[in-house]
């Protein structure tokens, strides 16, 4: 024949423009406003945290694809994107060496163990944060007052929302709600700026990089649960708090506080470790929201929401066998 | 259209509009495979050195499922050997070397007087005007097209399906759908019939296929914005409905998921076709012919197809069937760029082709071209589980999970998760951010199922 050389391949022969590397940097694009946020009230300090795990985890990958000689995917950005959340919902006030610590066992503990992107079970950066703070919870409390609060530029380590709670219901009173949602709150350092979350979420959402099915069940799942929590706390009653405006304002509290917004739009919907079909990502959600505020009301710890995203993580298998009705799918051994 | 639906499937770019098809001069040698549409192969009738005439029988079945071969032009048969259909499968194939005279077999060409007043096609008994849309060998002008008067005949025995209420639904047809729209948006041969119409051809042909098939109620689905005035004075004439649809939106212009936004019923699938839920579709470029059978009295020896992608001036064709594709790409301009990727069909959903001399037949649609600069390359990647396939697969299957276990030779666990309800539309791979070659897992999925239960 005198064709020229044709390449041949199934169909389809146009791919969209999504790759995996547009994929992570449209993530840093949505968690900017909470960096700049975090960078705002907690200043250098809290810069200086996050610069270190991105560094950090972006090293450890490099030597970990050296020695396991798995191939080289480091410019997926996959590593930046892990550092940036870790460095996030750590405290500003934690010594140099616990976010080096954690960016490593971000990359090897939560990803690189199970083989890379795409295969582990379990959010890496939860991972790495439940073992840092398991290991270090006196440096993981660390939280510092933001700049706004504190005297003058001077960084202070002092209680968050959440734990002012714990020890306290009458501390719902303290806080000014509107400081909350700014960020204008003790906390970590991306995780307190829950409008700038929110913003950035809304943008993941409509690039459709994320389902908006496991924010939405995040958030109505704290909403529900609190409102059972606060329903059933007779502390309230004993403040004269009484009736669903409090409720509501128990509800409105926990939405704001803690990781409940950076989990609800970017750890829990990490696409590795949740689940796909809609009905499933939508009990995920639901089960984040509910398991946070049980651990904040009556667990051990002070914040439940990266516990709670851990525990739906291992659940995602069977959340994905909840598959949508094929279409035009016929009832099985009618025909 | 519901709200679901809107956020599913992908937006392609618009391609460019098409104007009328020009035709194109019968080339020197042309290629008509034995068997161009699914079915049987026809048995060569003639031999090799002998001549032949305009209209003259070339191969022909005693199979029912099978349209017969006529010959386009006139001249010498060259040869009778295998070449690959588009599918890639080996057809044998007759080589005509063109003498240029187009001399009719018959001494006028016409072997039935002709039918061209819509008033006496509505009252024609089905029967007679199935049997010259069998003579003339009309082939449904789609990829994997039926012969037409099998795809107008009602099957055998009705077959029932248990929809999700659990009653058998036996329908029998009652809406009939003319597609003048193209599901593969750049090859867009049936916008450019739309756009060249001779509206006597159209009134024929639907009216001839109404009565062929029974139904009550006509569709023109249209692309938005491109129906001229006068189709619609005949629409509105004749009582047929027209709909406007989107074409960019892939894959809702396909035949099943167009009855569902049309009529709101659910073809059953793997094996169902929209015939059984009560609707016929037939593209627009079909309907045409239909009606230029009728009118002529002659068989249909050319089909209204496009070229589209890296070519100089991407344009529709009216050319004789058998046309290798080089002379379309020659036509329009030569193809632009490094040799890449010539596709019989569209960017989509069609199939890459290794020969250019790979012909024109009854059932192609289009050629899209693709130089070296625009090809896109699959990568191994493991899939990183974005869901971004499950949100947008137009049949709600989960295609990352059904890659997974065709990527790891689970074929039959891939089979229970539903693998056979695919229709390889593309769009998982499409939006796939790790660019797994998920339609190639699929169909090899599909094939070794298949050869497995065919073993047992």
């Amino acid at each position: 024949m005198s064709s020229p050389l044709l390449t041949v391949s199934t169909s389809p022969h146009w791919l969209g423009r999504t790759t995996i590397r547009s994929m992570h940097l449209e993530f840093m694009l949505a968690l900017a406003p909470a960096l700049i946020t975090g960078f705002y009230y907690f200043g250098f300090p809290g810069l200086s945290v996050v610069l270190l795990t991105v560094a950090s985890a972006l090293v450890t990958e490099i030597i970990a694809v050296r020695v396991t000689s798995l191939p080289n995917r480091i410019h997926d950005l996959h590593a930046v994107l892990l550092g940036l959340l870790l460095g996030l919902i750590l405290p500003a006030g934690v010594p140099w060496w616990i976010p080096v610590v954690g960016g490593a066992l971000t990359i090897i503990l939560g990803k690189m163990v199970f083989g890379g992107l795409g295969n582990y079970p379990m959010n890496p950066v939860l991972v790495a944060w439940v073992a840092l703070s398991l290991s270090w919870p006196e440096h993981m409390n660390a939280y510092f007052a933001p700049v706004a609060l504190g005297s003058g530029g001077d960084f202070a380590v002092t209680e968050t929302p959440l734990m002012a709670l714990k020890n306290d219901i009458g501390s719902l009173e303290i806080f000014e709600l509107w400081d909350l949602w700014v960020g204008n709150a003790p906390g970590a350092i991306g995780a307190t700026g829950s409008l700038a979350l929110i913003a950035g979420g809304l943008y993941l959402i409509i690039r459709r990089l994320i389902p908006w099915q496991i924010p939405v069940g995040a958030l109505l799942g704290c909403v529900l649960m609190s409102l059972v929590a606060a329903y059933t706390d007779s502390r309230l009653l004993e403040m004269g708090m009484e009736g669903l405006a409090a409720n509501l304002k128990v509800a409105w509290f926990h939405l704001a506080t803690g990781g409940l917004m950076i989990t609800a739009f970017f750890l829990a919907p990490e696409p590795v470790s949740s689940p796909v079909t809609p009905w499933g990502a939508l009990i995920f959600g639901l089960g984040v929201g509910v398991m946070t505020v049980i651990v904040r009301t009556w667990g051990a710890w002070v914040d439940g929401a990266f516990y709670a995203v851990l525990l739906l993580n291992t659940l995602t298998p069977i959340l994905d066998r909840i598959r949508p009705k094929v279409l035009g799918k016929v009832i099985s051994g009618a025909v | 259209m519901s709200i679901a639906t809107w956020f599913k499937g992908v937006r392609l770019p618009r391609g460019t509009a098409f104007g009328p098809p020009t035709p194109l001069p019968p080339p020197e040698r042309l290629y008509l495979p034995l068997r161009q549409h699914r079915g049987s192969v026809c048995q060569a009738k003639v031999e090799p050195g002998q001549q032949v005439g305009m209209g003259q029988l070339l191969g022909s079945s005693e199979e029912f499922d099978s349209a017969v071969v006529l010959s386009p032009v006139s001249g010498t048969v060259e040869a009778i050997r295998d070449f690959a259909d588009p599918a890639g499968q080996p057809v044998p194939t007759i080589v005509i070397l063109n003498d240029g005279q187009d001399i009719w077999a018959t001494p006028e060409g016409e072997v039935r007087p002709p039918l061209s007043d819509p008033d006496e096609v509505a009252k024609a008994r089905p029967t007679r005007l199935l049997r010259r849309i069998r003579e003339a060998g009309l082939v449904r002008a789609a990829s994997h097209g039926l012969p037409l008067h099998v795809d107008l005949s009602p099957p055998m025995a009705p077959r029932s399906y248990l929809f999700m209420t659990g009653i058998p639904v036996v329908r029998p047809t009652d809406t009939l759908v003319i597609r003048a729209l193209d599901h593969d948006p750049p090859v867009c041969p049936n916008q450019a019939a739309l756009a060249g119409l001779n509206l006597t051809e159209l009134d024929l042909g639907v009216t001839a296929l109404k009565r062929i098939s029974g139904a009550e109620k006509v569709i023109l689905a249209v692309p938005s914005g491109q129906v001229a005035n006068e189709v619609m004075a005949l629409a509105r004439l004749r009582e047929w409905e027209v709909s406007s649809q989107s074409t960019t939106h892939f894959p809702y212009c396909t035949d099943n998921l167009l009855v569902m936004s049309l009529t709101g019923r659910e073809v059953p699938t793997p094996y169902g076709e929209p015939r059984d839920v009560g609707v016929v579709v037939e593209p627009l470029v079909t309907a045409l012919e239909v009606g230029r059978v009728l009118i002529s009295a002659k068989p249909n020896l050319e089909r209204v197809f496009a070229v589209a992608g890296d070519v100089a001036k991407p344009q529709a064709y009216l050319a004789r069937l058998g046309t290798p594709i080089a002379e379309a790409i020659k036509a329009a301009g030569g193809a632009v760029g490094g040799s890449g990727k010539i596709i019989v069909g569209g960017p989509m959903m069609g199939f890459a082709h290794f020969d250019t001399l790979t012909p024109i037949t009854k059932e192609t649609e289009g050629v899209f071209v693709q130089a070296a600069e625009h090809l896109r390359r699959y990568d191994d990647h493991p899939c990183i589980h974005c869901g971004r396939c499950v949100a947008s697969c137009p049949v709600n299957l989960v295609p990352s999970e059904l890659s997974k276990l065709c990527e790891f030779q689970r074929f039959e666990d891939a089979a229970e998760a539903d693998l056979f309800h695919c229709i390889e539309c593309g769009v998982c791979a499409y939006v796939c951010p790790a660019r797994r070659p998920m339609v190639h897992y699929f169909r090899h999925g599909k094939s070794e199922v298949l050869a497995r239960r065919m073993e047992e």
